[in-house]
Parts: structure tokens; C-alpha cells; sequence
């Protein structure tokens, strides 16, 4: 006993040591986890306070030693409506000659990406919330083929639909409109969002809907009243896909837009890599504003972000 | 044919074929009669604007100007090319020249003397590449060359007086410069996979008395003798026995040179010219009023200080040319902005002043405003005798872009050592025979 006790002990302390080791590890590699995920946002964040000077030294200054608004001045310069010979560099407050001409642009094409990716998420669930109760709550003849025929669409490749849609949108005479983006990402987005949801609701037991119409309610009140309180974690995952896809979408815009009347946001900051003199530190501003709607929509549905994403991906 | 032969510029022409036929009934100018469209990418978009307001006041005529970035530019103005959208005036680079020409997209202006006029005062460089098929097909935008561009601090402090006229006097100077510390890779090569790429190849493979293709278009890259060979196996010693190139380089793009070597971590560097505005620009370089041009040095016992050259130029659609009334605004658009203004070159003068691209306008070089401009941040004398030396890149063709594809993987890899200089030029060569034979 009296030899057990101090092995007991030495054990003991052994075992707590052991348990702080890992303790230790964990916090460790879990700092460098959140430094590498975290870097790149606090390097785009902090640059975009830096001058195009700062930016490149070397070591990096991780906190800005000179800090600078005028990136964000830029951004924030009310548009010009007439550029002459006299106000041609006028959007360049630093005199620096290297803050592009399309600094101005950048808030008008925020809220052009803003109204598009609304508008694609809202009509996204207009459409895709009854397809989808349709199709794995109603059995009719051709049922699966349609669900086939919805996913294949996906399979051909943007680039092959570029000029089709092109043809489309002209004829329709909507080039250079907001319009012409939100129909063909409508397109693009869709199919997805009805596969998402559908694999929700078939996982949802049939007796809901049997139950829902038994006391009564319409198909349409059944998929008000019951389905979609019942599938918002897939109603999340759809807004966020819809949302982000149209946010990040560059091909078609790129197609379809031609001036900032209709320009959304990728197509301009892409523009700012165009120029004659490009600016790291204000493309890295124009990155920090670009990221803030993602991020709040990202807070806003964070507690079904999870079971959202994974929505659809098993069936029930 | 095979998967890779299958470009984004087939798939593009595969698909207008098929929605031609549904598209077909409804298929005419929406704007027809209306406005000038004018399409460029997006650069010196505040320059152009002013221009362009200046250009309605004087002439009374509208314009809808509209741009998108560059990167992106070619695949745009194809689809807008073939969905038949309107455009009347547009930007085109050097490099897409024969692939729009020959497919209907550009019409030749031999016809409007007005334009053809400014050939006298252009350089023979600018005036060549604008030629297809023995037809001109615009009117300058801008124009510059690879330039070698060297720290003069970084070279006084390593106590070299004069920056290198041979490429084997930048190995001996890279070597001394790294010896004493001050730059781990001295030269700066940005041989990303990137639209620059080709410019950075043919800029050595010029100095070293080579060629890829000769005088009859069949390629001549892989030949032992030529200079793309020797200019090759200078980049793979560079990297691998004198390690004074990084190995990254085959993953650095030129913006990401230009600010390296704008943070002073080199000695010499291959970079476009009109960079040296930046690079002597304190707000946004911290070697300012330090970055020098000199000639591009010579390679080998063949070689010249002869460098790449490029060009913009302003071309005009058939859809212009075949009306009178619009051709003839289009042509007064053109002159506007690549000719002279209110009798002088506006354009080309604000551009440079404003951003430092450069001109092939000859007769600037003497404008003393111009020659001012110029000597606060370059040598003049440098520059008009490196321009004189510029050359067109020899590889422009209408299947330049998958070419470039494999010529470039060719070079990264033999950079990398895992094939000969020998290898990736005959790798190279023999796509460049195989797209030939295919048109």
C-alpha cells in the first residue's frame, strides 16, 4: 500500500501532466489553424489601409505603420458624370496616378450585384420550393424523368451556353440590363436549388402531408404550413447558394454588361487589374468591401448553416 | 478531333452555330443608325471618357463607349463577334490580329487615306503589325517593348559602375550582387503561365539572335543553332547552377514582379517599359527615381540587343465599314483618339503623360514636352534607340493561344529540370508545325 500510494501519485501527476500536454497541443494547433484561415483576411483588411509603397515592404507590415483611407476615399468619391481633359484624374485623390479611373465604380456595382443576388434568391424559392414539393410529394407519370432532366441541365458547361444565352438575351433586347443577369443565373441556379430541396422533403414522412390534407389544407397551404417551417436548414442552404453564386458570377456578367449601369461587382474589380498602373492595396480595399455582404448573410443564417449545407446530401 | 485541340474558341463557334438557327428570324442590329459603339478594355477609362466627351463636342456625333477587363477581353468580343452585337470601333491587341481578320471580325482600312496618312509618322514596327495579308487593319493605340530594366542602387552599392551589355555579364554581376547580400535572386524572371509569358520569352530568345519561326511561318524554335535554344538554357543555369532566378519564377506574373522588384529585392529584371513610371513613382515604389533602363543585353556569340515589341490598335468592324455615313464616323473616331486631335496627338500624349504607355508616333520623340516628361523618370536616348530595335513577336497566328499553351508548359518544365532546353523546344516546335498543317 504504502509502495501503491506514491506509484498511485506518481501516476496521478503523470496522467494530469499528460492531460495539460494535450491541453496545450490542442490550444497550440488550434492558434495555428485560426492564424492560417484567419491570415488572409487580416492581411486583405490591413493592406487596404496601407500605400502601394507600404504594401510591398518587406518584412510585410502586418499593421499598417503609415495607415491610409485613401483607397476607401476613392470608393467613396461620388461618381462623375462628366469626365474632361481638366477632372480626368479627379477619382485619384492621392495624385499618385495609380488608383484606377473606375474607383468610383465599384459602390454601383455593389448594389447592382445586391439587386441581382436578391432578386435570384427570391425568385430561386418563388420556383424552386413548389418544384420541389411537387416532385417528392406528388407521384405522377414522369416524375423521375423530370427530376433527371432538371440535374441535367447542370452538367453542360457555362461556357457552352455563353453565346445561346447571348442570342437569347439580345433578341429579348436586354443587353447591358440587370434583367439579363438575373434570368440566366435564374437558369443556372434553379435545378440546383429544386435537387437541394427535393431530397429534404422526400426525407420528410409522407404521413405530414397525408395529415396536413386529411384536416383540410390545400396542397399549397400543406407546403406553407408544414414543409417549409420544417425544411428551413434547406431553405438556408438555397439562399446561400443562390446568393453566393450569383454574388460571385463573372462569366455571363461579363458577357452581358457593358457599362456600369449594369456592371456587378466582379467585372469591375476585375477591371481594376486592367489598367496601366494597378494598385494592390486598393484592389485588397475593394476585396474588404466585397466580402461584408457573404459575411452577413453567412452571421445572419450561422445556427442552419451546418445541417444546410449537408441538406440534401442523404437522403432521410 | 482530339480533346485538346477542342478550344475555348471552338466550343464559342459550336455553340453560335447551334442557336444561330433559333436565333436566326430576330437576328438584326438592335441599333442600327444609332450611336458609335465603342469597345475597349478596361484601361485609362477616365482618359478615354475625356477624350470621348471632347470628341462629341466637336463633332456632334454620339458614342456608347463600353469596356471590360483585358483579361477577359478577346473571349468577350468573340462572343459579341458572333451573337452579332453592336460594335463599331474596338481596341485590338497585335495577337488577335490574324485569328479577327480572317474570320470577318475586322475590316481593312487601306481605304480611308485619312488613317493610312499617319503611316508615314509610325514606326515601322507598329505600322508591320497592323498589316495582315498585305491589308492594314487600324490605327495605333498604344505601343511598347520589353524592357531590361536594373536597381541602380543595388548596383552601385555591389560596386558595378555600369549595368550589363551581355547576358553573361548578368550572371557575373547576379553573382557578385548575391556574394555580398543584397539580393538572393539579383534577376528577376516572371515566367508565370500568364498573356505576359510570351513577351518574356521572345524578349531572350530575340537578344540571343533567335527566332521561333522563320521567314516561311514553320517553326524554327527547336533549331540548335537558333537563339530560343540558348536563350532557354540561359534561364534553366540561371535557376538551377547560378541560382540567381528564383525557382518560383515559373509561378511569377508580372504584376507580382513588377511589385517585387518595386520593393527592391532585385538588381536587373525583365519588365514592360512603361513600368518605369511606376517604379520611379515614391507613392508607390520604394526604388524610386532608382530604376534604370538599359539595352537588352546580347546572348551568345548571335546575339543583338534587340527586344519584343507590341501593339494596340483601334480597328473597325464590317458592321461600320459597310455603311458609309457610320464608316466615315468611325473613321473619324479612329483618327480622334490614335491620330491627331485639333491638329495634334492628344491622345497619345495625355496617355502618356498620364500612365507612361508608350507611343509609335516618331515625331513625338522631338516634342520637348514630351522629351520633359521622359526624363523624369527614363532615358530617352535609351528608349527611342531600344524602341528602333523592338521587334514583333514572330508566333502571332490565328492558333497562337493553344500553341502558347503548350510552348509555355514546355519552358516551365525545362526550367523546372525536368526535361532539356532541347526537349521543350522540339516538344514546341512540333505543336507549332501540327496547328499549322491544321489552318
Amino acid at each position: 500500500m504504502s509502495a501503491a500510494g506514491p506509484a498511485g501519485a506518481t501516476g496521478h501527476v503523470a496522467g494530469e501532466r499528460h492531460r495539460r500536454l494535450r491541453i496545450a497541443a490542442l490550444w497550440i494547433a488550434s492558434l495555428i489553424f485560426v492564424g492560417y484561415v484567419t491570415a488572409p483576411l487580416v492581411w486583405l483588411v490591413s493592406s487596404s489601409f496601407q500605400s502601394e509603397r507600404e504594401i510591398t515592404s518587406k518584412p510585410p507590415h502586418w499593421i499598417p505603420h503609415e495607415p491610409t483611407v485613401q483607397n476607401f476615399a476613392a470608393i467613396f468619391a461620388a461618381p462623375k458624370k462628366d469626365v474632361t481633359y481638366e477632372t480626368r484624374r479627379a477619382a485619384d485623390p492621392a495624385s499618385g496616378g495609380f488608383i484606377p479611373s473606375t474607383a468610383a465604380n465599384l459602390l454601383p456595382a455593389m448594389a447592382n450585384s445586391l439587386i441581382v443576388a436578391i432578386s435570384v434568391v427570391i425568385l430561386n424559392l418563388l420556383v424552386a420550393i413548389p418544384a420541389a414539393y411537387a416532385l417528392a410529394k406528388i407521384r405522377f407519370r414522369g416524375r423521375d424523368a423530370s427530376i433527371y432532366a432538371i440535374l441535367t441541365t447542370r452538367v453542360i458547361p457555362d461556357i457552352a451556353l455563353v453565346v445561346p444565352f447571348f442570342l437569347f438575351i439580345r433578341n429579348l433586347g436586354l443587353l447591358d440590363t440587370l434583367a439579363s443577369l438575373i434570368i440566366t443565373y435564374l437558369a443556372v441556379t434553379v435545378p440546383f436549388s429544386v435537387f437541394i430541396l427535393t431530397n429534404y422533403f422526400e426525407g420528410l414522412p409522407d404521413e405530414l402531408d397525408k395529415a396536413a390534407r386529411v384536416d383540410g389544407c390545400s396542397r399549397l397551404q400543406t407546403l406553407l404550413h408544414v414543409y417549409v417551417p420544417l425544411s428551413l436548414p434547406a431553405i438556408v442552404a438555397v439562399i446561400l447558394f443562390a446568393f453566393l453564386a450569383s454574388w460571385n458570377e463573372f462569366l455571363l456578367a461579363l458577357m452581358f454588361t457593358q457599362t456600369p449601369n449594369s456592371q456587378t461587382l466582379p467585372i469591375i474589380v476585375a477591371s481594376f487589374t486592367s489598367d496601366f498602373t494597378i494598385s494592390f492595396s486598393f484592389i485588397n480595399a475593394a476585396g474588404v468591401l466585397a466580402i461584408i455582404p457573404p459575411v452577413l448573410i453567412a452571421l445572419l443564417f450561422e445556427r442552419y448553416l451546418v445541417s444546410g449545407l449537408t441538406a440534401g446530401a442523404v437522403k432521410g | 478531333m482530339s480533346a485538346s485541340s477542342l478550344s475555348r474558341r471552338a466550343v464559342l463557334k459550336s455553340a453560335a452555330a447551334l442557336a444561330a438557327s433559333a436565333a436566326a428570324p430576330g437576328a438584326v442590329f438592335a441599333q442600327s443608325g444609332g450611336p458609335l459603339a465603342f469597345a475597349t478594355w478596361s484601361a485609362a477609362v477616365d482618359q478615354v471618357k475625356s477624350h470621348l466627351a471632347a470628341f462629341e463636342k466637336a463633332t456632334g456625333l454620339k458614342v456608347d463607349y463600353s469596356n471590360s477587363p483585358w483579361a477577359q477581353y478577346r473571349e468577350a468580343m468573340i462572343t459579341k463577334f458572333v451573337g452579332k452585337a453592336p460594335v463599331d470601333v474596338l481596341w485590338v491587341s497585335d495577337s488577335w490580329l490574324p485569328e479577327f481578320a480572317d474570320a470577318g471580325w475586322l475590316a481593312p482600312v487601306d481605304g480611308y487615306k485619312t488613317l493610312t496618312a499617319y503611316n508615314a509618322d509610325t514606326d515601322a514596327f507598329s505600322v508591320d503589325s497592323m498589316m495582315h495579308k498585305g491589308k492594314q487593319y487600324g490605327i495605333t493605340y498604344y505601343t511598347d517593348f520589353m524592357g531590361f530594366i536594373y536597381n541602380e542602387d543595388m548596383l552601385q552599392k555591389a560596386g558595378i559602375a555600369a549595368p550589363p551589355t551581355t547576358w553573361a555579364e548578368v550572371v557575373e554581376m547576379s553573382k557578385t550582387i548575391k556574394a555580398k547580400g543584397l539580393s538572393e535572386y539579383p534577376m528577376l524572371l516572371s515566367m508565370a503561365q500568364e498573356s505576359w509569358l510570351i513577351e518574356f520569352m521572345a524578349a531572350l530568345v530575340y537578344s540571343h539572335g533567335g527566332r521561333f519561326t522563320d521567314d516561311k511561318g514553320a517553326a524554327a524554335m527547336q533549331s540548335a543553332e537558333g537563339g530560343a535554344v540558348a536563350a532557354l538554357q540561359w534561364i534553366i543555369d540561371a535557376v538551377q547552377k547560378h541560382k540567381i532566378v528564383s525557382p518560383a519564377c515559373v509561378e511569377t506574373g508580372e504584376l507580382a514582379g513588377l511589385k517585387a522588384f518595386g520593393a527592391g529585392q532585385h538588381a536587373f529584371g525583365l519588365i514592360p517599359k512603361y513600368r518605369l513610371r511606376t517604379l520611379n513613382d515614391p507613392a508607390q515604389s520604394q526604388i524610386a527615381g532608382k530604376a534604370q533602363i538599359a539595352l537588352m543585353p546580347k546572348g551568345g556569340p548571335k546575339g543583338t540587343h534587340a527586344t519584343v515589341g507590341w501593339m494596340r490598335f483601334y480597328g473597325m468592324t464590317p458592321r461600320a465599314a459597310a455603311d458609309p455615313a457610320r464608316a466615315e464616323a468611325a473613321v473619324k473616331l479612329m483618327e480622334w483618339f490614335g491620330g491627331k486631335a485639333n491638329g495634334e496627338y492628344t491622345f497619345q500624349k495625355m496617355l502618356f503623360k498620364d500612365v507612361g504607355a508608350g507611343f509609335g508616333v516618331k515625331s513625338l520623340f522631338q516634342d520637348p514636352e514630351m522629351r520633359a516628361a521622359y526624363a523624369k523618370y527614363g532615358d530617352i536616348k535609351v528608349i527611342e534607340a531600344q524602341t528602333a530595335l523592338a521587334k514583333k513577336k514572330d508566333v502571332i497566328a490565328p492558333w497562337f493561344g493553344e500553341w502558347n499553351d503548350v510552348n509555355g508548359a514546355a519552358w516551365q518544365q525545362a526550367i523546372g529540370g525536368k526535361i532539356t532546353a532541347e526537349e521543350a523546344l522540339k516538344r514546341s516546335a512540333a505543336k507549332w508545325d501540327q496547328l499549322k498543317k491544321q489552318g
